[in-house]
């Protein structure tokens, strides 16, 4: 019987015949096909059809289906179904292994702001994760004339969105949940000519005004489902079907519902799955046209006049647009180190320079070995990277090696890579914070450090001292929300307990009276790492729990955590705790913090396959020294400075 | 396209839509399959114009009263197609 992950290499050409047939031997490796054929499908009959088999998959209890549930609410002013099994279909299909399985709540048709409005309804009674929010286009219109005063028009636009977001927050207050908001369809018709773009008033320009308001002005918690933006991608007459509103109030044609499906799915995925942090590029025939080992500095193709030099290029322009944004960039390549280096250091076209890579691993290892090779040096995990190679034999060894790390595959013509890369979808970020931004720095700064360590010599204590260390500790505050909930979800290796939390319950958290909570930010002369660590305790009586302990592990073994447990120690005094218990609940991942507590100095209590528990007592609590400087502790105001 | 043809290729939808077994016949209406509402019709519907390429204007279908008058409609919109 094949598992879920060892169809992996198989997952360029699975088949409906094929997912029929596992579906009819109840093989569990139904789910990754199903995932697997489900992101691909294009039209509306398709997903359907394999809504229809996942259906009876549930039904048959084929093993290995859901791996978790999500409590989905949509409201609106059109008909939801048959969206929502579109919808239903593309959330699912994002889980890892199994399949997402969704608990759906379907408002009334135009029944959206009296769902909202009204804190008694079935909409809050149904305690949704998500809502999705699809507001009618047919409304979003100018009620004046289009020779009125530019002022006037643009006014009435700040209104129409004001009015909508002030529905998505209600929503959010009443509910916590996530919101995500449907903007306007852009108008189809020609109609009224040359005018269109002459007057705010048209119809046209009307509704591209307000979603500009929607997307400018949506708190974080509103996630915009980018409507215009998917009917323009794909024709904006053919987002439309009149019969289909006219019959049954349908708002989108059949096969542009899959588009706002799918972007539905990727939204509520992004919620729970983190966006990738490393792009591993193979070098030849990749960055640049041709061989470096056989033709040389003066033979491979890179920008100057010709045309593919041309396409390489602008394809490494697109790479180093998202190396600013923080992704980090690892070559992973099969050639000897110096002639691999040698274009970057000495090619004048080239826009990737050596300080640009994070990682360089070009030798004649597996490229499976040196994709490991590079999680380890930038101390991530495999899943957080993404590789990318013109050659499908390698592609597909690291389908096979390392399934966690997922694969572009380029086509025969280097024309589309800069546009295969920018629609992957794998790096586009969920709130960019200003940690995000400086990510990339940060990641060389570690190079650097690994580097400075095994060159030194010396011992561990100078070492640290060196790094000169600063660390501010502060209890939760609202503009750190977004990078909390951020490590809280995707955190895996260094966290005790695993929990996730949405943005919402982290903000309830901070004016908890029953919980401590506190962020860890730390610099040093390499630069500023940013907020790295997040603990979570909870006090019952004179016990306090450890909920959450989590911390970078870009920061490991820089005594970040004996900081931590300081703070923890010095908090639950205050609090007037006697005790401290901490519990270790063991993941796949999670290995790296199995004995933090132990060597913290907290005793065992009990242990059992579900988590191991361990104790602290106030009254012997001595703090441990460090090469830390600590600027800041939290709940102390800064009033001192 | 006879409708007995017509009727079997419309088969090959059903079993994408129902998740029970549905034996397309052409006295069957949705009244008989307790699977078949208006909201699964609309899947039906456009499961059936993929299928055999055709569109159908506003109104047409509903007017059908069983899946032969149904099967009727589609050839008239296939003999359209061909012409057009």
């Amino acid at each position: 019987m094949t598992t879920d992950t060892q169809v992996a290499p198989s997952r360029h050409d699975v088949t409906v015949d094929r997912v029929r047939e596992l579906l009819a031997a109840k093989d569990p490796a139904f789910w990754p096909a199903l995932r697997c054929l489900t992101l691909r499908a294009e039209d509306f009959s398709t997903v359907l059809s394999l809504a229809t088999m996942r259906k009876k998959a549930f039904r048959a209890n084929v093993p290995g289906g859901t791996d978790k549930t999500i409590r989905l609410a949509m409201v609106g002013g059109s008909s939801l179904y048959p969206l929502h099994e579109l919808v239903e279909q593309f959330v699912g299909a994002q889980a890892f292994k199994g399949w997402w399985q969704t608990e759906l709540f379907k408002g009334d048709y135009d029944n959206y702001i009296s769902e909202i409005l009204d804190p008694t309804s079935d909409l809050y009674a149904f305690s949704p994760d998500v809502i999705i929010l699809i507001p009618n286009s047919q409304r979003c219109v100018y009620q004046g004339s289009l020779t009125d005063s530019p002022n006037h028009q643009r006014a009435a636009a700040a209104t129409a969105a004001e009015d909508i977001l002030t529905l998505a927050r209600a929503a959010r207050d009443r509910s916590g949940a996530e919101i995500i908001l449907a903007n306007f369809l852009p108008a189809p018709d020609f109609d009224p000519g040359t005018f269109r773009v002459r007057s705010l008033g048209s119809d046209w320009s009307f509704r591209k005004l307000v979603n500009l308001e929607l997307g400018l002005n949506a708190p974080s918690f509103v996630h915009i489902l980018d409507a215009e933006f998917l009917a323009a991608r794909r024709g904006t007459a053919s987002a439309y079907d009149h019969r289909g509103w006219f019959e049954t109030k349908q708002l989108y044609a059949s096969d542009f519902a899959v588009d706002i499906a799918r972007e539905v799915g990727s939204i509520v995925a992004s919620l729970h799955k983190s966006s990738k942090k490393v792009l591993a590029l193979d070098l030849d025939n990749t960055l640049w046209g041709g061989v470096i080992g056989d033709d040389g500095m003066t033979g491979i193709e890179i920008g100057g006049t010709h045309a593919r030099g041309e396409a390489f290029r602008q394809f490494q322009l697109a790479i180093s647009q998202l190396a600013k944004r923080g992704v980090v960039l690892a070559v992973c390549s099969k050639n000897d180190y110096k002639n691999a280096a040698e274009p970057f250091e000495k090619h004048p076209e080239m826009v990737l320079r050596l300080k640009d890579i994070a990682s360089f691993q070009a030798n004649w290892e597996p490229k499976s070995e040196n994709l490991r090779r590079i999680a380890q040096e930038l101390n991530l995990g495999l899943d957080s990277i993404v590789f990318v190679d013109d050659n499908p034999a390698e592609i597909e060894i690291v389908n096979q090696f390392v399934p966690e790390i997922e694969t572009i595959l380029l086509g025969p013509d280097p024309s589309t890579y800069a546009s295969q890369l920018l629609n992957c979808r794998y790096f586009e970020p969920r709130s960019i914070t200003a940690d995000d931004l400086q990510r990339g720095e940060q990641y060389q700064a570690q190079a650097a450090r690994t580097a400075a360590m095994s060159t030194s010599g010396t011992d561990m204590a100078s070492y640290l001292t060196s790094l000169d260390m600063h660390s501010v500790i502060s209890e939760f505050t609202s503009v750190d929300v977004p990078r909390i909930s951020q490590l809280i979800n995707k955190s895996n290796q260094f966290n005790v307990t695993t929990r996730r939390r949405t943005e919402a319950e982290v903000e309830a958290l901070m004016i908890d009276p029953t919980h401590y909570a506190f962020s860890v930010r730390l610099a040093d002369k390499f630069g500023d790492n940013g907020l790295i660590s997040v603990v979570i305790v909870r006090i019952e009586g004179a016990t306090a729990i450890v909920d959450t302990w989590l911390m970078s592990c870009r920061v490991l073994k820089r005594q970040m955590e004996e900081e931590v447990a300081n703070e923890i120690g010095r908090l639950a005094i205050l609090r007037g705790c006697t005790e401290v218990i901490g519990h270790y609940l063991p993941t796949e991942k999670n290995g790296m913090v199995r004995d933090l507590f132990p060597r913290m100095g907290y005793t065992l209590v009990e242990d059992t396959p579900e988590r191991t528990t361990w104790r602290l007592e106030t009254a012997t609590f001595t703090p441990h020294s460090t090469h830390i400087q600590i600027d800041r502790r939290a709940y102390q105001s800064n009033d001192s400075n | 396209m006879t409708q007995t043809e017509i009727l079997a290729k419309m088969q090959t939808v059903f079993d994408d839509v129902f998740l029970d077994d549905v034996k397309v016949t052409p006295d069957l209406s949705a009244n008989d399959v307790e699977e078949w509402d208006s909201l699964l019709q609309i899947s039906l519907v456009l499961g059936v114009e993929k299928a055999f390429g055709v569109r159908f204007r506003v109104g047409e279908v509903e007017a059908t009263k069983n899946l032969g008058e149904f099967a009727n409609l589609i050839q008239r919109r296939m003999a359209e197609t061909v012409k057009a």
